[in-house]
């Protein structure tokens, strides 16, 4: 990995309606050449906005950002050769075929027919769709058609691609899949700048990410140093009354649940004992990105304030 | 951009929003020359000879481009709140000019085989010859041209109105511009009134192409008026658009 294929400084977005909403409040974020970072935050956290404003769709109100070195707000059409984008709960059209999707778009980056057939090809294959290239759209399910979609970006062969919310709405095997055809685009070079809301996702795929919140970032890094911005470690989830729990600083209620969050395995392992003396079901785990995300945008349920 | 990339763009856009429409819906088709047809159908039913085929089959075409015109824009707006074509495409290297084209010429090119239908009963008629051929395509492009401006105008305006407005305002413009002024029928049947049908572009062109084709006695004074009207209200629509869209938000 080298140099930033997406650096944004201090961008700021208000938008003035009815009342003034302030999307985003000063990001800055570097996205590395060849790696996928994922923007991660609760729904309007301000994770749409920069996406739209770095895929030159939106201006911000104050700072900037640069795409391979060009301007989003000065210099949008020089930006525009070198992205793609997939916006959030994008439809296909009914009477579209996987192919025409992946073949149109490319002739509308400038290719030739004959390029824009070769990179159609590959775009289906790297989707794995080539079996379904000449089915229209509204024959195929939601994971296949999402697919369609995200071919028609990949045959542009641009050099960063930004999805939005790819993968909401679909069941967990669509989903791996375009988790697979993704991972695939960036084994071989691509940048891809990600929006999710979900845990899972942003775990699985990233190799960085940042967790946005009420349009500021709240944490940046790699997904193990994120878990490392916490000192728990592990957590303990019991099912039943349990006494002792105020005896423990990190606990979450969920409704007759609770994870207590502990800092090393054997607090854990002793946890675990006492519940199961107890005839209360209870497993441990290292602590998750979700664990850490709720606690990061302040949405952890502590038992001191219940 | 070099013009060659916007027209080539052009042609795509109007490639892709047309044709998988017309090869896999081929119904659509017929759709769309039945809006047309169905008032000639009931012109024939109660009418008493005379030119009134021809009266109506001046109306049908006329009626076909300005719906193809002013349904464009505001369909496309309705369109791409699910398929978000646009939002892809402005992060495109594609020139603004060439979507709006592109989305405006499609429906026309599915027109295409209505107008062929209509323009061929009336050769069959003897009315439409070579010389008033000529004289026609230009008059319906000038027609497209104004409804498609005067589509996009009022979506822009309306971008952030819902689908069902959307659609009954497509419907009623569609009333308001083809079914009641003079295009299906000659506006001498308005008398001191026809002067109306010239500060509406569908029965401002309806009425030159009966005067081309000897149905309507016009001066050349007046066609030229009828013309300068025409591409005025065009040019008037395009810059009440450009002054209200932006292919960028901010």
């Amino acid at each position: 990995m080298e140099a930033d294929a997406v650096k944004s400084v201090d961008l700021r977005k208000v938008y003035h309606g009815k009342e003034m909403v302030e999307a985003l409040k000063g990001v800055s974020i570097d996205v590395n050449k060849g790696e996928l970072f994922t923007l991660l935050g609760p729904n309007g956290a301000g994770k749409t906005t920069f996406l739209r404003i770095i895929s030159t769709q939106l201006l911000p109100s104050g700072g900037d950002a640069m795409v391979l070195g060009h301007s989003v707000v000065r210099e949008a059409e020089e930006v525009r050769e070198h992205i793609a984008v997939v916006p959030q709960d994008v439809a296909t059209y009914n009477n579209f075929t996987p192919w025409e999707y992946a073949y149109y778009f490319a002739r509308l980056r400038g290719m030739a027919s004959s390029e824009a057939k070769h990179k159609a090809e590959q775009a289906l294959r790297a989707v794995d769709l080539c079996g379904l290239r000449n089915r229209t759209c509204q024959t195929l399910s939601g994971g296949e058609k999402r697919r369609a979609i995200i071919a028609s970006v990949l045959s542009s062969d641009a050099d960063v691609l930004m999805l939005d919310e790819p993968t909401s709405g679909l069941d967990a095997v669509a989903r791996r899949g375009v988790w697979s055809a993704l991972r695939e685009l960036v084994r071989s070079g691509k940048t891809i700048l990600l929006t999710t809301h979900m845990m899972e996702e942003a775990e699985m795929v990233s190799d960085r990410l940042a967790i946005v919140n009420k349009g500021t970032v709240v944490a940046c890094g790699r997904p193990d140093e994120i878990k490392g911005l916490v000192k728990e470690r592990f957590r303990v989830v019991i099912s039943g009354d349990f006494k002792q729990l105020s005896s423990f600083a990190e606990v979450a209620k969920l409704g007759d649940r609770s994870i207590v969050y502990l800092k090393t395995q054997d607090e854990a392992i002793d946890l675990l004992k006492a519940t199961l003396k107890m005839n209360l079901r209870a497993e441990t785990s290292p602590v998750t990105l979700e664990d850490v995300f709720v606690k990061l945008v302040g949405g952890l349920n502590n038992h001191e304030n219940q | 951009m070099r013009i060659s990339k916007i027209v080539e763009d052009t042609l795509i856009i109007a490639w892709i929003k047309s044709y998988p429409n017309f090869r896999r819906n081929p119904l659509l088709l017929l759709v769309l020359a039945m809006v047309s047809a169905i008032p000639l159908f009931f012109m024939l039913m109660f009418s008493s000879g005379g030119n009134v085929i021809v009266h109506g089959l001046i109306g049908a075409m006329v009626s076909t481009v300005s719906f193809a015109g002013v349904l464009s824009g505001i369909q496309d707006i309705a369109d791409d709140r699910y398929v978000k074509i646009r939002e892809m495409i402005v992060a495109m290297p594609v020139h603004p000019a060439s979507y709006a084209l592109g989305i405006a010429l499609a429906p026309l090119v599915l027109s295409i085989p209505t107008l062929i239908f209509f323009g061929a009963i009336m050769a069959y008629l003897g009315f439409l010859t070579l010389e008033t051929f000529v004289l026609l395509v230009p008059a319906l492009i000038i027609v497209w041209a104004a409804m498609s401006t005067m589509g996009f105008m009022i979506s822009t305006y309306l971008w952030k109105s819902s689908m069902i407005m959307l659609n009954n305002l497509s419907n009623v413009l569609g009333i308001a511009f083809i079914f009641i002024p003079p295009v299906y029928f000659s506006e001498a049947q308005l008398g001191s009134l026809s002067w109306i049908s010239v500060i509406i572009p569908t029965s401002n062109v309806a009425g030159l192409i009966r005067s081309y084709m000897g149905l309507l006695p016009l001066s050349i004074d007046a066609i030229v008026v009828r013309w300068a009207v025409l591409v005025m209200t065009t040019i008037a629509f395009i810059v009440l658009t450009s002054m209200k869209s932006k292919w960028r938000e901010n």
